[in-house]
């Protein structure tokens, strides 16, 4: 590792050759399409840089977009960490993320359907049925349902990230409720306000669209019947962590956002409590897990959710976005079996590659995981938000023995990826004032309904914000970046 | 509109305009008393006493010595006691955080920022020397708010209830401020019995509701109990005085019920009540019995913001839950 740059707001970036860094090129030059951009920050001093960069995070502290942490006697208001530095992604490239988001997504949709009827796909003995049963994410009472216009997961988040070898691989599925959107767009908004002279030298597409194309997909997955669908929001309360998301989301979209108390069943119809009475409900994008939908069929200490509701949507009186049970495919060991997924379904191959994977719950890959847990990324297969995950090479010997008693004592519990070499990318770091690399994965959001599909162009960048970490989540101290994707 | 936001908005409404009252009392309040015409009205024991009187309903014991710290901190930024201001402009925002989806961006970022200025605003300044920037503050605040209210929101049924709340509160601060600048002036009365009617009182009491320049307009007499009365109660031309509330009162309740019946005993029919009543009532007709008025009037319009509850915000009786907090979405 060496240093080369002069720059003062570059003086800390370190090359690292292991890793793909996406803004300089392996002999250390600027990529072309970050050439533009790079100039004006290195026309920046670091008091410059600093005032900027403070004024952004002002501003999204004024605006509200924070989450809370809860301390023992106060509660603070935190912003979401946000770097200025865009990720650029060239027209080519989206392409093939964008096709290949979709595909897994059809894909997905067409398994659950499957899974959750006939199981043609288990009876061919593609995907081994014991993967299913002992899934806690299949949802039994889903079994024969139809969902309105057939759709399960109408939202999807695919979690990306670029590999030393210069391409994207597919790190895992999001579909149940899939959240970040909004960070999308204020990551946006704050780059445009504070890199207005260099913005207008790139024609990248927009994300402010987001909210108008799932209002329609909502209501293009009406209940029969229904000409002008009443579309709801439901949320578990203002004290959830994504409670900004989706007081924005509403607003977006011009519709409620409603509590679990806001809504009653009655006859198998939902209906909201207005000031002038009941109103129907159509369509609600819920954004509280599944054993919280209904206190009578799945969880019964449930306040969330609202009484009935299950039955009103077997009904088909009422369609909920993302459909119940969807969590069984997001599962990281279906992840394995996407490739075969997709070929099944769809006929093709699969456009984004997998990490390769291995099961815990077959015994040979059990014993190669077990011997190997030093170099490998060890998984819980249920768990999402980057809990329970362990790095390998980041493990004392105590730690790895540790992770070996856990796999052994449930191997159907976890999966095996070789650690991934997640690319790099600028980032501003405030203890040494001055750009660093830092791993950077993708999350794009893909959009089924009825007749129409639709890929948000750009996503959520998210960053690992502690050197050398390749954990992003949020939930683990990571940050975020405005993704610019690029017109052709 | 969904009933619970529009409880939400209702209570926004009313807190912020609450949290303007106090923030003006307690300014105009003190800082009058440091230059008022005899000893009682410049004592700190009595302009404590009529803060406290005004800010928690309290009425202290007179033997209990009042510390000034003590008072200034309770009413302007203890969190703990629920008639504080910054406890007051705290439910504002909360109630506006539950309703951020059908509010502009540009108010509840306001309500936001100012939230925060109030957190952080350091006691120790504030009881030392910050009495006068502090209330102030809140002040140019909370106009700020009902210009972005006024200027950002859709004319609608969302803006009449946030009006509804602002102006329902307006009529029952002014009712309290009037009763408790009624009662000082009582007490001075007792006191001096050869001094006019207290001049210094009707005055303060003008500028505690922002409303003395405009009375001297109109009036160009030095104010006295009658004629400060009348401004304040039945002047229909203040915007702060009780008639001109009542009137606003009454266009916002039309827009929310255009679209029903009203029914003997629904809030629009005791707002419409209430408001005739004072259509053709003169000064005269008071100033006999004040204070009978005043708790009658109170009485009234605690009544009418009970049936705005019970008519238009009733929502199905759920327990909050604390886990409801730890709830974490993941993905």
């Amino acid at each position: 590792m060496k240093k080369t740059i002069k720059l003062p707001l570059f003086s800390s970036y370190e090359f690292d050759s292991k890793f793909y860094d996406e803004l300089f090129s392996k002999n250390k030059e600027v990529r072309d399409i970050y050439k533009t951009l790079f100039k004006l920050f290195s026309q920046y001093s670091v008091k410059e840089f600093n005032a900027l960069n403070d004024r952004a995070k002002e501003s999204f502290f004024n605006l509200g977009i924070t989450f809370q942490v809860y301390g023992e006697n106060s509660v603070q208001e935190k912003i979401f960490p946000f770097d200025l530095f865009p990720r650029i992604i060239e027209h080519k490239e989206w392409d093939t993320i964008e096709k290949g988001v979709l595909q897994r997504s059809k894909a997905l949709n067409h398994f659950l359907w499957d899974l959750y009827h006939d199981q043609k796909i288990i009876k061919q003995g593609i995907v081994p049925l014991d993967l299913i049963s002992s899934s806690e994410n299949f949802i039994s009472q889903m079994k024969g349902v139809d969902p309105p216009e057939g759709i399960y997961n109408h939202i999807s988040g695919t979690d990306l990230i670029k590999h030393s070898d210069g391409n994207y691989y597919v790190l895992e599925d999001n579909i149940r409720c899939p959240s970040g959107v909004s960070y999308v767009i204020g990551n946006r908004t704050a780059v445009k306000h504070a890199l207005f002279g260099v913005f207008n030298k790139y024609n990248t597409h927009r994300v402010v669209d987001y909210g108008a194309n799932l209002l329609e997909i909502m209501e293009s997955v009406k209940p029969k019947g229904v000409d002008n669908p009443v579309c709801v929001i439901i949320t578990p309360g203002v004290y959830n962590s994504a409670y900004y998301e989706h007081s924005f989301l509403a607003k977006q979209m011009g519709i409620d956002l409603v509590e679990g108390r806001d809504l009653f069943v009655e006859n198998d119809f939902v209906y909201k409590r207005t000031i002038y009475g009941p109103t129907k409900v159509d369509v609600i994008y819920r954004r509280i897990d599944d054993l919280f939908i209904d206190p009578l069929v799945f969880r019964a200490d449930s306040l969330l959710g609202v009484p009935n509701l299950f039955s009103a949507y077997k009904k088909g009186n009422v369609c909920l976005v993302n459909a119940p049970g969807t969590g069984v495919a997001d599962d990281k060991a279906i992840y394995t079996y996407m490739p075969e997924i997709i070929k099944y379904y769809l006929d093709e191959d699969a456009i984004l590659s997998n990490v390769h994977t291995y099961h815990c719950s077959r015994e040979k890959e059990l014993s190669y995981v077990l011997e190997n847990v030093d170099k490998l990324v060890v998984k819980p297969v249920d768990e999402s938000g980057g809990y329970g995950i362990s790095i390998g090479n980041k493990l004392t010997k105590e730690e790895i023995q540790k992770v070996k008693d856990t796999v052994k004592a449930n191997p159907r519990k976890y999966i095996a990826q070789p650690i991934m070499s997640l690319s790099t990318h600028p980032t501003y770091i405030e203890e040494t004032q001055s750009f660093e690399p830092r791993h950077v994965d993708l999350r794009t959001f893909t959009l089924l309904g009825k007749d129409k599909e639709y890929v948000l162009k750009g996503g959520l960048s998210r960053v690992a914000l502690r050197k050398g970490n390749l954990v992003v989540n949020s939930s683990q101290g990571g940050g975020s970046k405005d993704t610019w994707v690029l017109k052709s | 509109m969904l009933a619970r936001v529009a409880n939400n908005l209702f209570w926004m409404g009313r807190y912020i305009e609450r949290s303007e009252h106090l923030a003006r009392y307690l300014n105009v309040n003190y800082f009058s008393s440091l230059d008022a015409p005899n000893e009682l009205s410049q004592s700190r024991q009595f302009v404590l006493r009529s803060i406290m009187f005004m800010a928690s309903n309290e009425i202290i014991d007179a033997k209990i010595k009042l510390k000034e710290e003590d008072i200034l901190f309770n009413v302007g930024l203890n969190t703990e006691k629920p008639y504080s201001i910054i406890h007051t402009f705290n439910s504002a925002y909360e109630n506006a955080r539950s309703a951020r989806d059908l509010i502009s961006t540009e108010l509840f970022e306001s309500i936001n920022r100012i939230n925060h200025s109030i957190k952080n605003y350091s006691p120790e300044a504030f009881v030392k020397n910050g009495l006068y920037d502090f209330t102030t503050m809140i002040t140019k605040s909370t106009a700020e708010i009902r210009s972005k209210i006024k200027g950002t929101l859709l004319h609608d049924e969302t803006y009449a209830i946030i009006m509804l709340g602002i102006y329902l509160e307006r009529s029952l601060q002014v009712t309290r401020i009037i009763n408790a600048k009624c009662s000082d002036a009582a007490v001075e009365k007792i006191k001096y019995e050869t001094i006019d009617d207290g001049s210094h009182q009707w005055s303060t009491l003008l500028k505690c509701v922002f409303s003395y320049d405009m009375m001297r307009r109109f009036y160009k007499k030095t104010p006295n109990k009658n004629t400060t009365l009348e401004f304040l109660i039945l002047n229909p031309d203040c915007p702060r005085s009780i008639k001109n509330s009542l009137g606003q009162i009454k266009k916002y309740i039309r827009i929310i019920s255009k679209h029903q019946k009203v029914t003997n005993n629904s809030a629009a029919f005791l707002i419409g009540k209430l408001q005739s009543e004072f259509e053709y009532k003169l000064i005269e007709d008071i100033e006999e019995n004040i204070e009978d008025f005043i708790s009658d009037l109170i009485n009234k319009l605690v009544v009418i913001g009970a049936k705005l509850e019970d008519n238009y915000f009733k929502i199905a009786e759920t327990p909050i839950i604390e886990n409801v907090k730890v709830l974490k979405q993941n993905q």
